[in-house]
């Protein structure tokens, strides 16, 4: 009896041979996302300094989203984290765009090409910080030289000491390490376009810019909402660019949420209300990624 | 009768196993320890002499030495504790483990002082290990600053070695140049970290403050920033800053190569700053003296300490590697192998000084500091340092970047600080 009802050869039963595979993954994802999820859930709910995992639970509060909301350095690493995505994700969607057509096109070096605009996508994080750390070094680096060989500038620029610069720093960063994702997405994208609709829209007199508008965006769109998506959340949650280059300053011009957070968390030890900002920056994560999803990704269909 | 024998012979072997392993399981312990100083020489060394001495007096136990970097340390601390599992040796920066102290974590080692009979009077920067009245820790690096300058630099633009604050500070200003003239400077008067944590941040500018006899706090606690001392020290920094006397924005460790490179004039720092000294392209240009400021700069580094939730038998084993650090005898090879001021008043530096020219430039230094209380962890502020050192930081940049009145600074950091306790 036991035996046949774990037969899961019998048409009834071969759906659980799927959920036996999936199990060990399920369970995986349980123990490291979903479990730390609800214990940083839990946390932001306890007005708590250094955490511990056996500790008894304080009582319930709303303090931390109480001086969460009413903080203004957490307005302010939202509307830092608001200006990074849009200024991040637009320049890397027109960079990635345009080096994606270009090397899209048949021409001699296409190849090398190819590898140049994929190759701060293979660099390490933490050693393209270090690059371009350098390269804005405010005594030393190679953009104050350019700059004043150039006759752009008189004095040397304190990259890293005034907030208006810092920010484009760790803008500049980004977009170099995240265009190339784009890129190569919507590479991948341009070459699943048949080349008979290019060939028909010639034949009935589309100029370039009409194709491009009337084919090639509309096809794309699918991988370009996915792709933004992705970009989007990836500026949202990254964390060594920031923390390398500015650690948040000069005077949080650069402090996002992510930032705020491991302050908190690991600078100041109050890891209860660093819970809470982690819970709010998830639900801004979620609601930008069903809004993104549900809207361009299926644009074209 | 054969299967009698069978299991009388079975069992005679495995009471001989367990006889043999129990003697061995008994005794034979692994303590973890670690540490951010493994690989760092001399006072690696000087870790490496004290496991082995702790090993040779456990036959058979271990300790299993771990490195982690510094920038990643208190996170990686923290977590261990909070998934309770601690490393059974605790190695602390003596910024950082108050608040480790204050969640419980660290074992009031007060009794295993008296027990052993340790005599902690005279400790460098021991009274800091101080915690709620229990002591949670043993300091073991309480160090004086030191004094770096670049003799031909100083040559060059006429200026003597200097002595005081004013003298320093001319002489900061005729060597910041710009010797190609392409408007870029090539060489810095002095050298600051200033892109940093606030911790290192407070550090860089305490000289000048303490000189100027400002103290963020009093002996009680209270915070005291709002001084026409404090505004002095704050004008002094924002002066050195300001007029780009110290390169911006670069980290500890490259202004102190710079330093050692010959582009830098005088350079302020720890005793480590003579190994890097003798690693520069301008080594044979770099001289000593006493720092120009006073009191000089003190400050405690690290502690030694033991969580509070290991087994008994462990804690024992723990302050016998705390006590082998802390002997006279590992006190004074700590002198020579980290060429370093050790805390306790018991080490015989004699060697120390053989081996090391400015070895009492930096005795002196330490003695001057600890006499006068001197340390960048204000008291009262112990356990919000990181909030607090952030917030001095945050301010001081403000007080640079918009070119704010030092008095008006001085007041928002006292308002702050005050809010923080």
């Amino acid at each position: 009896m036991s035996l046949r009802f774990l037969d899961l050869a019998r048409p009834s039963r071969q759906h659980w041979l799927g959920y036996l595979l999936l199990l060990p993954a399920v369970a995986l994802v349980a123990l490291i996302i979903v479990y730390p999820l609800f214990v940083s859930l839990d946390l932001s709910f306890q007005k708590i300094g250094m955490a511990t995992l056996n500790a008894p639970r304080k009582p319930f509060t709303l303090d931390n989203y109480h001086k969460l909301f009413t903080s203004p350095d957490f307005w302010n690493a939202c509307w830092v984290t608001i200006k990074l995505v849009v200024v991040v994700s637009a320049a890397c969607f027109v960079v990635g765009l345009g080096t994606a057509l270009l090397v899209n096109n048949r021409f001699k070096g296409r190849t090398l090409a190819r590898l140049f605009v994929a190759l701060p996508w293979a660099v390490p994080e933490v050693i393209a910080v270090v690059i371009f750390a350098w390269i804005f070094d405010s005594s030393f680096g190679l953009m104050n030289w350019l700059f004043i060989k150039l006759g752009v500038t008189s004095q040397m620029i304190n990259w890293f000491s005034e907030p208006t610069a810092a920010f484009w720093v760790v803008a500049i960063t980004m977009i170099w390490k995240g265009y190339p994702f784009v890129s190569i997405m919507t590479l991948a994208g341009l070459q699943s376009i048949p080349e008979d609709f290019y060939n028909a829209a010639k034949v009935d007199g589309a100029s370039a810019l009409q194709r491009f508008r009337y084919i090639t965006i509309p096809v794309l769109m699918p991988v370009l909402g996915v792709t933004l998506v992705l970009v989007i959340l990836w500026v949202f949650r990254d964390f060594s660019i920031i923390k390398v280059l500015t650690d948040g300053g000069p005077l949080k011009a650069t402090q996002t949420l992510s930032i705020m957070t491991y302050d908190q968390a690991f600078g100041f030890f109050n890891m209860g209300y660093a819970s809470a900002i982690g819970i709010v920056t998830l639900i801004l994560c979620v609601v930008a990624s069903l809004l993104m999803l549900g809207r361009k990704s299926q644009a074209m269909y | 009768m054969k299967t009698i024998g069978k299991r009388i012979a079975a069992s005679a072997v495995a009471a001989m196993l367990v006889g043999a392993a129990l003697p061995t399981a008994a005794s034979a312990e692994v303590l973890k320890f670690v540490s951010w100083q493994k690989d760092e020489k001399g006072v690696g060394d000087w870790w490496a002499s004290v496991i082995k001495e702790w090993e040779a007096k456990h036959p058979g136990s271990t300790i299993e030495w771990t490195k982690v970097e510094r920038s990643a340390y208190a996170d990686t601390m923290t977590t261990l504790f909070a998934g309770g599992t601690p490393p059974d040796i605790v190695h602390l920066a003596s910024f950082e483990f108050q608040a480790f102290a204050n969640n419980g974590w660290l074992e009031d080692l007060g009794p295993w002082v008296e027990k052993a009979g340790l005599n902690l009077d005279g400790w460098s920067g021991q009274e800091i290990c101080k915690f709620q009245d229990t002591t949670v820790c043993i300091m073991m690096l309480y160090y004086g600053t030191i004094f770096g300058y670049n003799e031909e630099i100083l040559k060059q633009a006429g200026v003597a070695v200097p002595k005081t604050y004013a003298e320093f500070l001319a002489a900061a200003k005729a060597t910041t140049k710009d010797l190609n003239g392409d408007g870029i400077v090539d060489q810095f008067g002095t050298g600051h970290e200033t892109k940093g944590g606030g911790g290192q941040y407070i550090a860089e500018m305490a000289s000048y403050l303490f000189d100027a006899g400002a103290r963020f706090t009093n002996a009680e606690g209270e915070v005291t920033i709002d001084t026409p001392e404090m505004v002095e020290g704050l004008t002094r920094w924002k002066t050195i800053v300001k007029e780009n006397l110290t390169p911006r924005d670069l980290s500890a460790g490259e202004v102190r190569k710079l330093f050692a490179d010959g582009k830098i004039a005088l350079k302020v720092d720890g005793p480590w700053i003579y190994s890097i000294m003798q690693q520069g392209a301008a080594k044979d240009k770099l001289k000593l003296a006493s720092v120009p400021f006073d009191p000089p700069l003190g400050g405690s580094s690290n502690v030694l300490a033991m969580p509070s939730e290991i087994p008994d038998e462990k804690k024992q084993l723990v302050w016998d590697f705390i006590a082998i650090a802390t002997s006279d005898k590992f006190q004074t090879s700590f002198a020579t192998l980290a060429a370093s001021t050790p805390p306790s008043p018991r080490a015989d530096l004699t060697e120390a000084k053989a081996q090391i020219p400015h070895f009492n430039l930096m005795v002196e230094s330490q003695k001057a500091a600890a006499e006068h209380k001197i340390d960048r962890i204000p008291v009262g502020l112990e356990v919000q340092f990181n909030e607090f050192s952030k917030m001095i930081q945050e301010e001081a940049q403000r007080m640079i970047i918009e070119d704010l009145d030092p008095a008006a600074v001085a007041k928002t950091m006292q308002e702050k600080a005050a809010a923080l306790q």
